[in-house]
């Protein structure tokens, strides 16, 4: 598929799906499974400074049109995650390192190891939605982004993406603060809740958790729209894809590549696969050489 | 979705196992399993030890969740999502039922005429439904030797004909199965393994029960002896809640 092929975020990648951050990319085997199964690159689970078991279950809810989670943040600490991105890279495909932290001595510090490790790129999570001190809280001031965003520009040399959250009130100026990154990835879960009505009480043990799949595609769809016709940036999209028709329509919004993440759970292990054959039907129906020519073409 | 049903009765199994019996108009089969949550501490995967009309989750109390499942009583409610997972495959003909200590209840719908089980536990307090298998038809291995063959699981496949069972299926954890696994491996194909590990959104998205690639939410619980000896991190290591890279 070679034609498939994208550069994105300063990486380059096979196939422009990628493993979103948080399904099935805290076991390094899981990730190798799905690079070899027609995944571009996947982006490992957020990882912290120090391990966290993350929230008691319930930690994901089925809402009926999508998924609903909070799992806190599990991880095992950047100095025990080394082993999984090696077992990951023996598919022969970019890993990228999730971090997580609240300044930005620690990303730095986190982005370094990653670095050691062998990743082609880190993403920070600056829009987790459901942990105290981390993702949004810190993703929602403009010159904390900024400052994490050049300190790390200023000291590593793999590339930076900067995961941003559509939970802000203006996306542009979040978005403007981190143009010095070499793409935003838009977007996080969108902020939610479920109730049980015979427990009356919320299902999840963290009460808010974060909404993804099919339901959010729309959000996500016109925060890239936006971000890349007023700014012009780089653009990583995420959101509700299950399909190559989804994908497509980030791509036409104005992505190089994007993630897919719940549509694992909807669609089953072989979305990535599927995804690439329809891009290809598409692109040899309408005489398209690369999947760039269609790149921001909607932006009106 | 969450689903809610009324619990019938309540029956004591052993000193620290109960069953709650409940209707449930969902089809399941032997293998599957359930999220069962109790509002205010933890939801917690559960295969039912009943399959038919009248459902049934075996417990064993071993953390705050299920201690809180065993103050329930006749006519309350429990929240429970699944049913989840790939069940055993059915076979005709003799079966073998390995379980040690609660991993006796996932095997309980599959009991029948032809079943012979290996029970096993490390008294004969804990043994879990070994009067259920027909007179003669129960292996029981104790660890203090209470109640017949004094060993751990192993002992009780002594003197059986392996290849005689069209089938034999087991479920208890890892240490446990990779034992039989390293016994079995070589001298039957017809073998089924239930998997265990530490669970968390039970539809295949956490990674957090992942064994080699394979999540054992949606494409186990249930291995066969063929897939399992392809994994490289069965029995040897595993990942804990945080996901730190464990051995056995």
């Amino acid at each position: 598929m070679s034609h498939l092929n994208v550069k994105a975020g300063g990486i380059s990648l096979k196939e422009p799906g990628i493993l979103a951050s948080g399904i099935l990319d805290e076991n390094g085997y899981s990730m190798k499974r799905i690079l070899l199964e027609g995944a571009g690159a996947a982006v490992t689970k957020s990882i912290g400074i120090d391990g966290r078991d993350g929230y008691n279950p319930p930690v994901v809810v089925e809402t009926g049109s999508g998924i609903l989670n909070a799992m806190g943040l599990p991880n095992p600490g950047i100095d025990n995650f080394s082993e999984e991105i090696t077992l990951a890279m023996k598919a022969g495909k970019p890993v990228i390192g999730s971090i997580f932290a609240s300044n930005a001595n620690d990303f730095l510090k986190l982005a370094e190891k990653m670095s050691d490790y062998g990743v082609a790129a880190v993403e920070l999570n600056l829009s987790c939605p459901h942990v105290k001190g981390f993702g949004t809280e810190v993703g929602s001031d403009p010159a904390l982004v900024k400052e994490i965003v050049s300190t790390l520009k200023g000291s590593i040399s793999i590339p930076v993406w900067a995961k941003l959250s559509p939970n802000v009130t203006d996306i542009l100026s979040i978005a403007n603060a981190a143009s010095d990154s070499d793409a935003v990835v838009l977007i996080n879960t969108v902020r939610g809740m479920a109730i049980d009505i015979y427990a009356r009480s919320p299902i999840l043990t963290n009460r808010y958790g974060g909404l993804s799949g099919s339901s959010i595609k729309p959000v996500g769809l016109r925060l890239v729209y936006e971000v890349r016709k007023e700014l012009g940036l780089e653009i990583i999209g995420v959101g509700g894809i299950s399909t190559w028709q989804d994908a497509l329509e980030y791509i036409m919004a104005g992505s190089s590549a994007f993630q897919v993440g719940t549509a694992l759970w909807s669609n089953g292990r072989k979305v990535f696969s599927e995804i690439n054959q329809g891009l290809e039907s598409y692109m040899k129906e309408f005489g398209v050489g690369n999947l760039m020519e269609l790149r921001g073409v909607a932006i009106r | 979705m969450m689903q809610h049903v009324k619990i019938l009765r309540k029956e004591i199994e052993t000193p620290t196992v109960f069953s709650l019996y409940f209707h449930w108009d969902v089809k399941v089969e032997p293998g599957q399993f359930v999220m069962v949550w109790v509002p205010g501490y933890s939801e917690v995967p559960m295969s039912l030890s009943s399959t038919g009309k009248e459902k049934c989750l075996t417990v064993k109390m071993y953390g705050d969740t299920t201690k809180a499942l065993n103050s329930l009583k006749e006519g309350d409610i429990i929240q429970l999502r699944g049913p989840y997972g790939k069940p055993f495959t059915r076979v005709k003909g003799k079966t073998l039922l390995v379980g040690g200590g609660s991993g006796m209840a996932s095997m309980r719908p599959l009991i029948n005429e032809e079943s012979t089980g290996i029970v096993a536990a490390r008294g004969q307090d804990e043994l879990l439904f070994a009067d259920d298998f027909s007179k003669g038809n129960a292996i029981c291995v104790t660890e203090d030797g209470s109640r017949g063959i004094k060993g751990i699981i192993t002992a009780g496949f002594e003197n059986l004909d392996l290849k005689s069972f069209s089938m034999i299926y087991i479920c208890g954890p890892e240490r446990m199965l990779y034992a039989v696994f390293k016994m079995l491996h070589g001298k039957t194909e017809n073998v089924e393994f239930s998997l265990e590990r530490s669970m968390k959104c039970g539809i295949g998205l956490c990674d957090s029960c992942s064994v080699d690639g394979f999540q054992i939410c949606k494409e186990g619980p249930t291995f066969s002896i063929s897939e399992v000896e392809k994994m490289g991190e069965f029995g040897k290591t595993r990942l804990d809640r945080s996901g730190k890279r464990v051995f056995f």
